[in-house]
């Protein structure tokens, strides 16, 4: 960009948001062009942190009519590379958004701004004795971005993805406008439901930041349940962790019902490929489970002692176990530095991090991770992969958490192409990955109904008819 | 003497083991019960991911190693836009956790050697240094002045270049040369002769310790003071019988503690003798029943930890030889030599008083703003980030806010002062000094 250009288009975007909130410095603009994945470094040519609505919109309608890409940012941890600009532009950093609103602990819904934090949003809800599915993330990171990309956290089993638990949401479209949808479009004190009106959220989420900018959102909390058990088993092999998770899915008794293969329980995972050791199980799992009283802790001790006794009967090798402790530390107690820092993923790897992240059949589950399995250790990486079911289905969460040392070129590539050949297989099988970096988005296109993406490239013209927001991250 | 003090490509594998998770940028505890708060001044003030704790100086260090990034004012200026308190290093679990201010002070030494650093109005820092060995610009008799009202009183404070003394204290040049921190050294004094203590000082011939050139990159200048001042305390001790070197000041304890043992001789330098903080001192003789806290001071009063006495002394546990994790792996932390319970206890024991703790304390505590050279580079944010941290003292409903530092003393009373608060910062000692039996 012309160095004049620039200077005004820096002036332009301070008079929106002050003097100090605007800047085209390269070493600012640095911090920002790359994240933990090995999506490939770019620069931003602009950073600007607004912290109003309006602010928002001026910053909108003139990048919109300067044709100038805008990216959405509040922490930049998507593991996607989704926030650094493939064409350049301007990143809104909108961690200065980062007021509660509201927390109504009797509707049980919090209204919050898009850089409030899991950590702030934890601390507030505490003392309400609330709670909300919070990610294995940092907790730094921005809970209505988790939300809006369909994020998942550590109540999925019981209620679905981050962004089923949106009630409402405030928007700002490239073109400048404000709109609202949900409930809060109605009436601007109700934030309470997204249904039963058409449910035009959707135009926001998933999207990647690529059709506007979300300025509010409403969300479910939950209550707190003092009695926490955790029912924790192991096995040799995967299609015994898939029987036994669908089995207990049935119960409907877990707020996360989880498996993960050997590497992903070592605190950290090994890098590069290491060999399990023969006698250790191949498959732990744990399951989460919250009651009020004693008696309904009780019975869910039943459920899942009958599930137990049925696995083995059954003959597979599920046996209860003790799970590493700091793991399963890092796993229940949320939101957590350990996985926020991400210790137990990269501590050994270094720098670099990048996952097959999808939501798959359950019944693919086992055959896609004898394919995983395969691929990573022939590129000697572990095959460190997390099984979630969700809410009442038998779909879920099926993910490789793939560190590398990002210091190398060689080994950040080595990455790459595995995991993209692990998406592969996933995609062939009926998996859709989530928080797609670009070259996942390819992949996805390849392979999508021509309908399908007509009606996305329309939607899109629709409300972004210049083509501003976060350009190119849907892989067109 | 040998020094191992790294520059920036030596730590090079370090920066690249930072994942830009961003889990530095906030202090955060599960709990229960969950706390959250900022932990980054700079990051509070100046917003961009690159102000941002060390993910955002890791950023920097990074575009510097590659080439990415070249000096210029505002890159320069961003690298000292932080107080090095390393609230940032106590959030991140990986392993150049324990190199984390050592990066920061490392861009900045690559900035002096390179001929751009430090800031210009830092740049008195280390002229003061060269013409008067303090960094105030304080001629050297006036190092001298605090001791004035005890002449008067013919209480006369050793000269311990002439009479010799167990005790060295260490006075420090803030104590010294900054008007207001001067009650730290009265006090200390005063609680001494009150004990008995056989104690002497420097006077005249006090140079600084080094730590502020130190924080600010300039590494020859430091080396110079310490080298020094480690060739004296050895004499001291040979000659004089030195045993003890007594510091009210986190600044000099933190350098004599931790920079120092960068120096091939420190540990022959300092043998036979133990460095401690006066509130560490003074803790010993409370256990010993010496401590005779006569009185009362009934007041509510919150405690702020000094970064320098408390994280900043982590001692960090590391595989080096690769025999537990891999070599280099950072294996855990050792918090022993931070002075987080000492100074509460203290408190404690001091008839009347009530401590009410702040959210943000121990290795979380939120920075008073002064440190790393930002007190005098940029003196107005240095103010306004105490005032936030005497707003958060005032939450609790304490009357004072007590620490162990002359440098949080000056700055958080700037704070205070800044909002018109009617809290103010006292040391410790000036409370324990009040309620110890008087000579008389
Ligand atoms: C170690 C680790 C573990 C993780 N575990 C999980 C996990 O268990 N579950 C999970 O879901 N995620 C997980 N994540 C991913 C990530 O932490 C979460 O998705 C996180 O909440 C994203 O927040 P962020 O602030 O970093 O968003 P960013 O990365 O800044 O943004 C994410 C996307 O949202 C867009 N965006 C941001 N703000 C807005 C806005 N206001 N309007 C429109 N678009 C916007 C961005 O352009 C980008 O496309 C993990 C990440 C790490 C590093
Ligand atoms: S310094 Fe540590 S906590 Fe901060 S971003 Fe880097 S790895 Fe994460
Ligand atoms: S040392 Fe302190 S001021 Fe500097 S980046 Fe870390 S937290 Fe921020």
């Amino acid at each position: 960009m012309h160095a004049r250009n620039k200077e005004l288009i820096v002036k332009e975007l301070q008079s929106i948001v002050g003097e100090k909130n605007a800047t085209g410095a390269k070493h600012i603009c640095y911090a920002y062009s790359y994240d933990l994945s090995f999506v490939k470094p770019k620069l931003p040519d602009f950073v600007v942190m607004p912290s109003t609505v309006e602010q928002v919109q001026g910053i909108l309608t003139f990048a919109n009519k300067e044709r100038i890409p805008v990216v959405p940012y509040t922490a930049g941890t998507n593991i996607g590379g989704l926030t650094i600009p493939e064409r350049g532009g301007i990143i809104v950093d909108l961690k200065r958004m980062n007021k509660i609103i509201e927390i109504d602990p009797e509707a049980l819904v919090a209204v919050i701004e898009p850089g409030v934090s899991h950590a702030q949003l934890a601390a507030a809800l505490a003392p309400h004795g609330l709670r909300f599915g919070w990610p294995v993330g940092p907790p730094s990171a921005s809970v209505s971005s988790c939300a809006i990309s369909h994020g998942i956290g550590g109540m999925n089993a019981r209620y679905g993805l981050q962004s089923q638990e949106i009630t409402s949401m405030e928007v700002v479209l490239p073109t400048g406008e404000v709109v609202r949808a949900g409930s809060c479009a109605i009436n601007p004190e109700a934030w309470h439901s997204v249904l039963p009106m058409p449910q035009l959220d959707g135009l926001f989420k998933g999207w990647l930041g690529t059709t506007g900018i979300v300025t509010k959102l409403g969300i479910n909390v939950h209550h707190s349940p003092p009695l926490l058990k955790i029912f924790t088993v192991c096995c040799d092999n995967v299609d015994d962790m898939y029987s036994y998770m669908l089995n207990l899915s049935n119960y409907e008794i877990c707020d996360d019902l989880t498996g993960v293969s050997w590497w992903l329980a070592q605190v950290p995972i090994p890098y590069p490929y290491k060999p399990k050791p023969e006698k250790d199980p191949e498959w732990f799992s744990y399951a989460t489970t919250y009651s009020f009283t004693q008696k309904e802790k009780e019975s869910k001790e039943e459920i899942w002692s009958l599930v137990l006794d049925q696995e083995k009967q059954k003959g597979t090798s599920i046996k209860e176990t003790h799970y590493p402790e700091e793991a399963l530390k890092a796993r229940t107690q949320l939101p957590s530095q350990i996985v926020g820092s991400t210790k137990n993923y990269c501590k050994q790897g270094g720098a670099g991090i990048s996952w097959p992240g999808t939501f798959t059949p359950a019944k693919k589950w086992a055959p896609v991770y004898k394919k995983w399995k395969e691929i990573l250790i022939s590129h000697n990486l572990s095959p460190s992969v997390r099984m979630s079911m969700y809410r009442g289905v038998h779909y879920g969460m099926l993910r490789a958490m793939i560190p590398f040392n990002k210091q190398s070129e060689k080994e950040t590539e080595n990455a790459r192409q595995a995991i993209v050949e692990c998406l592969r297989v996933d995609l062939d099988m009926g998996g859709i990955p989530y928080k797609p970096p670009v070259d996942f988005a390819v992949e996805i296109n390849k392979r999508a109904h021509q309908g399908y993406l007509m009606l996305l490239k329309k939607v899109k013209a629709m409300l972004d008819p210049n083509d501003i927001m976060n350009p190119g991250k849907l892989g067109f | 003497m040998d020094w191992k003090i790294s520059d920036l490509k030596e730590l090079e594998d370090k920066i690249w083991r930072c994942t830009a998770c961003g889990t530095c940028k906030v202090a955060y505890e599960y709990g229960p019960p969950t706390r959250s708060a900022d932990i980054c001044p700079a990051g509070a003030e100046f917003g961009f991911e690159g102000f941002m704790a060390s993910k955002g100086k890791i950023a920097f260090a990074r575009g510097l190693l590659s080439g990415e990034l070249n000096w210029d004012e505002d890159l320069l200026d961003a690298i000292y836009k932080c107080t090095v308190c390393a609230g940032c290093q106590s959030q991140c679990q990986l392993d150049h956790k324990p190199f984390i201010p050592e990066i920061i002070e490392a861009m900045r030494r690559k900035a002096v050697e390179d001929g751009v650093g430090p800031m210009p109005s830092q740049k008195k820092i280390t002229q003061s240094l060269r013409s008067y060995n303090n960094p105030y610009q304080g001629p050297r008799r006036v190092r001298t002045d605090w001791t004035r009202p005890f002449k008067k009183a013919k209480r006369p404070i050793k000269d311990i270049n002439a009479e010799p003394a167990e005790v060295l204290y260490y006075v420090g040049c803030t104590g010294a040369f900054n008007l207001p921190a001067r009650s730290v050294p009265v006090a200390t004094a005063s609680i001494f002769q009150k004990l008995g203590v056989d104690f002497g000082i420097l006077g005249e011939n006090e140079i600084c310790c080094g730590s502020t050139a130190m924080r600010i990159g300039d590494a020859s200048e430091f080396k110079r003071v310490a080298e020094e001042n480690l060739h004296t305390f050895q004499r001291l001790h040979k000659e004089g019988g030195v045993k003890t070197i007594v510091t009210s000041c986190a600044g000099c304890y933190r350098a004599i503690k931790k920079d120092y043992s960068l120096a091939s001789g420190y540990t022959e330098a300092l043998d036979g003798i133990k460095v401690i903080h006066t509130v560490e001192f003074l803790y010993n003789l409370l256990k010993e029943g010496k401590l005779p806290l006569e009185g009362s001071i009934p007041w509510k009063v919150t405690y702020h930890d000094p970064c320098h006495t408390g994280r900043h002394l982590n001692k960090f546990i590391i595989d080096e030889e690769g025999s537990q994790l891999w070599k280099g792996a950072y294996i855990g932390l050792n918090e022993e030599e931070c002075l987080y319970d000492i100074p509460r206890e203290l408190l404690k024991a001091i008839p009347g008083i009530e401590l009410k703790e702040m959210g943000r304390i121990r290795a979380n505590s939120y920075c008073c703003g002064g440190g790393g050279g930002v007190m005098t580079g940029y003196g107005e944010w240095a103010a306004s980030n105490a005032s936030k941290r005497i707003s958060e003292g005032m939450e609790t409903g304490a009357d004072y806010m007590v620490s162990i530092c002359p440098f949080c003393h000056y700055n958080l009373n700037e704070g205070a002062k800044r909002i018109e608060s009617p809290m103010k910062l006292l040391d410790l000692v000036e409370l324990i000094d009040r309620v110890l039996p008087s000579l008389d």
